[in-house]
């Protein structure tokens, strides 16, 4: 895997959520509407949603450490795998690699949840609802997979949210000059965070998005040996959708149950 | 900041304390995290939840709201006992070595002079040096003298002992000693520690002395004046410090200037005889100037008609009659004194102190304007919850404002750089910048004034008032800055020092700090984008924006180096002294005098740093003493005073103030990145309420199982002055602390929400008590009692 990428750095993240504003801002995505925190300490929303890009989770803090409580905070977007589940997955070829990202071609999309089926990270959200007047290049649309496209859609320099960082807790470049720095990183802090390590050199092939965590990947649902999809498994899959998709009328949820039931055939 | 954000990665050791930088100045931590990767500076944080800032801190300490002069007079203890202070410096640079009064005296938690009918150190002539026949104040250098500064402060600091220590703040005692190690650490002359504090630090009835006690703690490691050191105001908004440069609060006048109060100064001359003196050529005393920064400044004011025959219309300069603080003038309100109130960038049924009472006094007045950009929850406030629309006489007026986008000017950051910035859009509609609603509002006033005449029309009518350009029909901010920076004014030359400014009426000058900021025409200095660094090569970046005073980047800079002139941290020097001149940033006092002519500390008149405070600079108390907050949980060990003796206490809230009894909780309040202040600007942006949508409180896992709360629930927090609904959040965050033998439980509250703009919520201020600082009235928003029950 070469060319660009992000690196998390969860030891340099004050949890300010500019990253989490901004994408908002520069992709014209509304607000949710919350009640209260929906996930742990100040986490809101719980999950990445079709509105919501990338969020900072905040985990509750862990005082096994006595000297040290630990507290993480880490930027989560869509990892843009190398060898991404959503794009094995999905059976229009709505999803395809862009200068390396992963992004969805919501004028392809069908709206059959593949995508959302098939991420472990649970990133691609369907919308269910028109949301017209949002969305940055094209309204956004019920029924149309939605997540992080990295900012190529609206052609920016540096995606929003790298940009705001304000402590250089989430930067953005060379992928192989972020690997050196994060290595580095990982040894300077290494008396701090006795189970620092690296997220993402070879997960699926290679995430777009590295990140080091303060503690073991597990403690933040991050499985360290992920299997990808087996592309042999994802073609079946999408042969039996196309046929089961013969009956479904066209209409997106019907289209949901065909995926949901092509895959289990498919075993 | 005596030095500014940028320099915050030169330190060794960043101590945080009363701020939640991370969360309340994200920008912040670019540089400490700078610090802490490149340098392998350390970050200690000290505050009583663990937060975000705790959460990237290699020390984090915890300490009961209102106990930070417990404990920083403990590591002040800490340094005295272990010898770990910077001596050269201590010896050189502070009073350390001059001799006090025999008269005076500290007992029982009492300074001498003291009077209890009155609650007020009003003879304070025991807090002086002893003089020796030149008028000089004695000293003694070996330090032995039972009655220097040094063995005064080993006798009153020695009592903060590390178990003490532990028994008012709740701070395990090995953890202070951790935190007392690693700061003292910076006494060796080449290891600097900055200091970072906000209004954890400030809103105290000991909110001075809390400052006065980081401020003995920095002079002893010998930190002030260097790189990556220095005593460093988070200022809570873009502008306070401009705010305040230009005379906001109510004791001064722009440039610090003492505002005159009509008992003590009601002539020029009676101004004057209180400007600082010395006898010593040791001290550049730079406040003997003041009269000339005093009179530049009415001759920019009132123009030609300022005249030596007439002491510059002194006469005409507003005079007080007694301190108006925030909580005063609101007391005020409520009796009908003023009856009419101006609000521009303020929403006090939010962010006053006890905000029912504060929101109870507006329905007393005739009228109120509010200059906002859309209704904030003060300008609707009557008809707030629980209000009666009916009953209410007030007149309301909403102005439209600009906002900071809409519209061009400098703002000062905490670093006092001046920074100007340009009009992105036009302002929708007639919505019109402040300094365009004042210019109206003041020429429709003087045009009533011509025409119906009133009392002393003559300031207003004679005010040297003229800010509209040739070519323009809004009032130019140009034009305030050419002024505020100050011109001569036979040629009406632009001035480029405060140093040229006179007390003959031949300058004018509207703040004498800002003189030089505009030197010419066309040379808006802060409107200066250089990015190159000076060859010191420490961040200082003296060709962006503009700095006060002079642009110097770090003040008290001459303290940055020996007799010698020979800087005391060589590989991230200030300034230093090479062939008889000054190299690196402009240095403080005048480039004339070597280092062993002249003391560092210009503004003091003995021209040293101030480890026991003289005169009459603060009202209660040479040496830092622990107080226990107005409402405690606890009594105090130190002595046998509750509350700072010097504080003033309103008898008509006297009855509001809670006991442990009634309300068994500390409360504080703070701030969260997503909103701003008093959450009139980021209550209507969906993107924020997505982030924090309501009123919430932090409690510990122990509190909510002793009340039955969970995550999520409703509660209800409540005392004499309010009660409120919130939403709990329960976190390992917050962990009771352990105070004179009892687990004290805390509630955090943030103190965005009213009732008032799109996400509404309670407003914490309801709760928060009608008292402040002995020195400045700062309101104690910062430690309180409630109790605290989950909602059915």
């Amino acid at each position: 895997m070469s060319g660009k990428a992000f690196l998390v750095d969860t030891t340099k993240c004050s949890g300010c959520r500019s990253c989490q504003v901004a994408c908002k801002q520069w992709n014209n995505l509304p607000g949710e509407k919350t009640t209260f925190f929906a996930g742990p300490e100040y986490t809101n929303p719980a999950e990445l949603s079709a509105i919501t890009f990338n969020h900072v989770k905040f985990f509750p803090i862990d005082r096994s450490y006595p000297d040290k409580p630990l507290w993480t905070i880490m930027h989560k977007k869509c990892y843009h795998c190398e060898q991404a589940n959503c794009l094995r997955a999905c059976p229009v070829e709505a999803i395809s690699k862009q200068n390396g990202w992963v992004v969805i071609d919501q004028s392809k999309c069908i709206g059959c949840g593949a995508c959302e089926n098939e991420c472990i990270y649970k990133v691609p959200h369907v919308l269910g609802e028109d949301l017209k007047k949002y969305g940055s290049e094209q309204p956004l649309e019920k029924d149309k997979s939605y997540k992080c496209h990295a900012c190529t859609v609206n052609k920016r320099k540096m995606p929003a949210c790298a940009f705001h960082c304000p402590t250089g807790a989430l930067t953005y470049g060379d992928r192989g000059m972020l690997l050196k720095k994060a290595k580095a990183r990982v040894i300077q802090v290494s008396a701090d965070y006795p189970h620092v390590m690296l997220y993402g050199e070879d997960q699926f092939g290679g995430l777009g998005v590295l990140t080091i965590l303060k503690d073991l990947p597990e403690k933040y649902g991050l499985p360290l040996r992920p299997k990808p999809i087996d592309i042999k498994k994802a073609e079946a899959i999408r042969d039996t959708y196309h046929l089961l998709a013969l009956f479904t009328f066209g209409l997106p949820s019907l289209k949901r149950v065909a995926y949901k039931i092509s895959r289990s055939m498919v075993g | 900041m005596t030095n500014h954000w940028i320099d915050i990665k030169n330190a060794d050791v960043i101590f945080i304390i009363g701020s939640n930088a991370a969360e309340n100045h994200p920008i912040s931590f670019r540089w400490v995290l700078k610090a802490m990767e490149d340098r392998g500076a350390k970050l200690i944080v000290i505050d009583p939840r663990y937060t975000k800032s705790a959460s990237l801190a290699s020390l984090y300490a915890p300490i009961r709201p209102g106990t930070d002069i417990a404990f920083l007079n403990g590591i002040i203890s800490y340094a005295l006992e272990n010898s770990r202070i910077q001596k050269e410096y201590v010896l050189e640079y502070t009073n350390a070595s001059y001799l006090v009064s025999p008269d005076f005296a500290f007992n029982d938690g009492l300074f001498s002079g003291y009077d209890p009918g009155k609650r007020n150190y009003g003879d304070r002539k025991t807090w002086a040096y002893q003089a020796d026949a030149n008028k000089l104040p004695k000293r003694d250098k070996s330090l032995k003298d039972p009655n220097c500064v040094y063995q005064l402060m080993k006798k009153h600091y020695g009592r903060y002992t590390p178990e003490k220590v532990e028994a008012i703040t709740g701070c395990p005692k090995n953890v202070f000693i951790k935190v007392a190690d690693l700061f003292t650490s910076t006494c060796k002359p080449d290891q600097v520690a900055t200091i970072m504090y906000a209004m954890g630090i400030t809103q105290h009835t000991v909110g001075t002395q809390n400052v006065r006690a980081l401020a003995i703690l920095q002079l002893l490691m010998g930190n002030m004046g260097l790189a990556g050191g220095g005593i460093n105001a988070l200022r809570g908004e873009s502008n306070v410090q401009g705010s305040t440069d230009h005379g906001l609060l109510f004791h001064i006048i722009p440039g610090y200037l003492p505002a005159p109060s009509a008992k003590d100064h009601p002539t020029l001359e009676a101004y004057n005889k209180t400007t600082p003196q010395t006898a010593d050529p040791m001290s550049i005393n730079w406040w003997s100037n003041r009269t000339k920064y005093l009179v530049s400044m009415l001759k920019a004011w009132f123009g030609d008609a300022a005249t030596t025959k007439n002491d510059f219309c002194y006469n005409w300069l507003p005079k007080f009659g007694k301190p108006s603080p925030f909580i005063l003038l609101f007391e005020d309100m409520l009796k009908g004194v003023i009856k009419g109130a101006f609000y521009m960038g303020t929403n006090p049924v939010v962010g006053s102190p006890n905000a029912n009472r504060a929101a109870q006094a507006m329905e007393k007045l005739d009228w109120l304007v509010a200059a906002d950009l859309w209704e904030t929850d003060s300008s609707i406030f009557w008809k707030r919850p629980g209000a009666n629309p009916k009953a209410i006489k007030t007149e309301v007026f909403l102005l439209p404002a600009a906002a900071s986008m809409e519209k061009e000017g400098s703002i000062s950051n905490s670093g006092r750089w001046a920074q100007w910035r340009y009009k992105a859009v036009n302002p929708p509609g007639k919505a019109k910048s402040d300094l365009d609603i004042i210019d109206l509002v003041f020429k429709e006033v003087r045009s009533l004034y011509n025409k119906e005449g009133g009392k002393l029309p003559d300031p207003i009518l004679k005010a040297n008032w003229s800010y509209i350009p040739e070519d323009g029909h809004e009032a130019s901010p140009h034009l305030v800055a050419k002024e505020i920076n100050g011109y001569t004014w036979q040629t009406k030359d632009q001035m480029g020092t405060f140093m040229d400014l006179k007390d003959d009426g031949s300058t004018a000058c509207g703040n004498w700090i800002y003189c030089g900021s505009y030197p010419g025409p066309g040379k808006n200095l802060m409107a200066r984008r250089g990015a190159d660094d000076a060859p010191n090569n420490i961040g200082m970046f003296p060709e962006w924006a503009w700095c006060w005073p002079l642009n110097r980047r770090i003040i008290y800079n001459r303290a940055a180096v020996n007799r010698m002139g020979e800087p005391w941290a060589p590989d991230r020097w200030v300034v230093k002294w090479t062939g008889g001149t000054w190299k690196g940033d402009i240095v403080d006092g005048g480039p004339k005098f070597g280092p062993d002519q002249k003391n560092p500390f210009i503004m003091n008149n003995e021209g040293v740093g101030r480890l026991f405070a003289v005169g009459k600079a603060l009202t209660d108390g040479p040496f830092t003493e622990h107080y226990e907050p107005m409402e405690t949980p606890t009594r105090n060990i130190m002595n046998s005073q509750k509350v700072n003796p010097a504080s003033v206490i309103i008898n008509e809230v006297a009855g509001q103030f809670g006991n442990v009894g009634q309300y068994p909780y500390v409360a504080t309040s703070y701030r969260v990145v997503e909103h701003w202040q008093a959450g009139a600007m980021t209550r209507n942006l969906t993107w924020l309420t997505e982030l924090v949508p309501d009123m919430f409180c932090e409690i510990s896992p122990t509190l909510a199982a002793a009340k039955g709360i969970k995550n999520g629930d409703r509660v209800a927090i409540y005392n004499a002055r309010g009660r409120i609904k919130a939403y709990a959040l329960v976190t390992e965050r917050v962990q009771p602390l352990k105070v004179n033998g009892r687990m004290v439980e805390l509630v955090g509250m943030i103190w965005h929400f009213g009732p008032g703009c799109a996400a509404t919520g309670d407003a914490c201020n309801q709760l928060t008590p009608s008292i402040g600082d002995a020195n400045t009235m700062i309101p104690e928003f910062k430690a309180f009692l409630v109790d605290i029950r989950k909602e059915a």
